[in-house]
């Protein structure tokens, strides 16, 4: 199984690990912690589910089930928002940046995922339209004034 | 855009075509009225920026009305009457982008490749005060983000040396920070919308002069109560003053960017600064610039993430003493000189 960012009504940044991704048809916003960071890291990559759960295990001391079950809540609550979907086999995969498999690995964490909503009203209120370019700026006889 | 400005042109045929040019983020932006009446809804919030004419403008802008002028208006798309007022018609076909906001029946166009742009109203004086406070906004985000720059929805204060850009959503506290600057050596870029450039170096470039409260807080800056420009209306609007009016002395374009600071407000007594993660000010200061741009998306989002990669971020705990916040950002200002001479 798949996913890949629910790009462009999703746009995301990761800083210091973090991650924050901005739902534009929603007004949403959400912010990852850095085990969750990682995860988006490699849903960026549209890496498979198996290959980001493998991933994990190189950075962090746990089970391969416990974190398994980590990221699929994870991917379970990122679908239900929207923030990915699930993509075809076919799609390439984009290249990972490589993870030096430490002596230390950090203890894993139930990525944190959290979701703001205060500007949800700004798109209530001021819904953005795209007007194609039929008619609009473009008057049809070419006059100008006059609607 | 050619019907745009065969509009105008009509629109200014009988009438005195008045210029006023602004230096505005270092560049040379020629306002273009045809006729007075939208001057006074336009110019007062860019007052501080006012240049000499230039031989040759950067950003020529054509602006007009059809209440003062009597101009028929321009093409529009058709609006659904069941929109809210906050309603954007968004347009973009390269070079060409344009807006109509039903709701204030005003229409922002830019070709960007001759650098030209439009902006029409039905009738200004019927303008809200936030567009008063913060006119041809759309204009100026798309404009000048193809010279390098990002406008973000935050205030900013500091002085020639060094300053911070206040972050957060609406009601967090930016205004309140901003002007409560104003009886402060801090010097005033915006309490709302201002914009930002990474090179050479961090930079913050003020927009507006204007300023905005809740009428409940105008208590907590009692300074700013004889320079309210809509002190009758103030049941259904904020408070906006027009900085340079009153305080003309604050107003400055620009500084260094030294921090990124947002403030909260805690109902303690006391203010204090505390550094947050870069995370933290990227999520008080990203989103809420996207959404209140309305036109922004991943381009501003990368953009301020390389700015707040840059400068360090904190938390601006508000406490009950207005008049202790100049304060604490001045010396968190020294303290950031010091650590970075």
């Amino acid at each position: 199984m798949r996913y890949r960012v629910n790009s462009p009504q999703v746009i995301t940044e990761t800083i210091d690990g973090e991650a924050i991704m901005i739902n534009l048809a929603t007004g949403s916003y959400y912010s990852l912690d850095r085990v969750g960071g990682d995860v988006w890291s490699l849903l960026e990559a549209s890496l498979p589910v198996d290959d980001i759960v493998a991933e994990l295990g190189r950075s962090y001391e746990a089970t391969e089930d416990d974190i398994r079950r980590g990221v699929e809540d994870l991917l379970h609550r990122l679908s239900g928002e929207e923030l990915v979907v699930a993509c075809d086999d076919a799609e390439p995969v984009r290249p990972v940046p490589p993870r030096s498999a430490t002596a230390e690995r950090a203890p894993f964490r139930v990525p944190k995922l959290e979701k703001f909503t205060d500007m949800q009203d700004l798109i209530l209120l001021d819904p953005v339209h795209e007007v194609d370019s039929r008619g609009w700026p473009h008057l049809p006889n070419g006059q100008a004034g006059g609607k | 855009m050619a019907n745009l400005d065969a509009a105008f042109r009509k629109a200014s045929a009988e009438q005195q075509v008045e210029n006023r040019s602004f230096r505005i983020g270092g560049h040379q932006v020629l306002l273009r009225f045809a006729g007075a009446g939208a001057i006074p809804s336009i110019v007062p919030a860019f007052a501080h920026l006012q240049a000499e004419p230039f031989d040759e403008p950067e950003l020529v802008v054509d602006i007009w009305d059809s209440a003062t002028t009597g101009a028929a208006p321009p093409a529009r798309p058709d609006v659904d009457a069941e929109e809210p007022v906050g309603a954007f018609y968004f347009f973009e076909e390269p070079p060409a982008r344009g807006v109509f906001q039903p709701g204030m029946q005003a229409l922002s166009a830019l070709d960007h490749s001759t650098d030209r742009a439009w902006y029409w109203v039905a009738d200004p004086t019927a303008l809200p005060y936030w567009e008063r406070a913060a006119p041809i906004r759309q204009i100026l985000h798309w404009w000048m983000a193809t010279r390098g720059h990002q406008q973000v929805h935050s205030g900013a204060v500091g002085t020639p040396d060094g300053g911070v850009l206040l972050v957060g959503k609406g009601g967090s506290g930016k205004s309140t920070c901003s002007l409560a600057s104003l009886v402060s050596e801090l010097r005033y870029a915006g309490d709302d919308y201002t914009m930002v450039s990474l090179e050479p170096r961090p930079w913050v470039h003020s927009l507006f002069s204007s300023g905005k409260v809740d009428p409940e807080n105008l208590w907590r800056v009692p300074h700013l109560v004889p320079a309210v420009s809509n002190a009758e209306h103030l049941a259904q609007e904020k408070a906006v003053v027009f900085v340079d009016q009153h305080f003309p002395d604050r107003p400055i374009d620009g500084f260094p960017l030294s921090a990124i600071v947002l403030p909260t407000i805690t109902g303690g007594p006391r203010t204090r600064a505390l550094p947050i993660s870069r995370a933290a000010a990227l999520t008080a200061l990203a989103p809420s610039t996207v959404f209140q741009l309305h036109t922004a998306g991943s381009e501003a989002l990368q953009y301020m993430a390389r700015l707040v990669r840059r400068v360090p971020a904190f938390v601006l705990e508000l406490g009950t003493d207005v008049s202790e916040i100049p304060d604490v950002i001045l010396a968190l200002l020294d303290e950031l000189r010091v650590a970075t001479p």
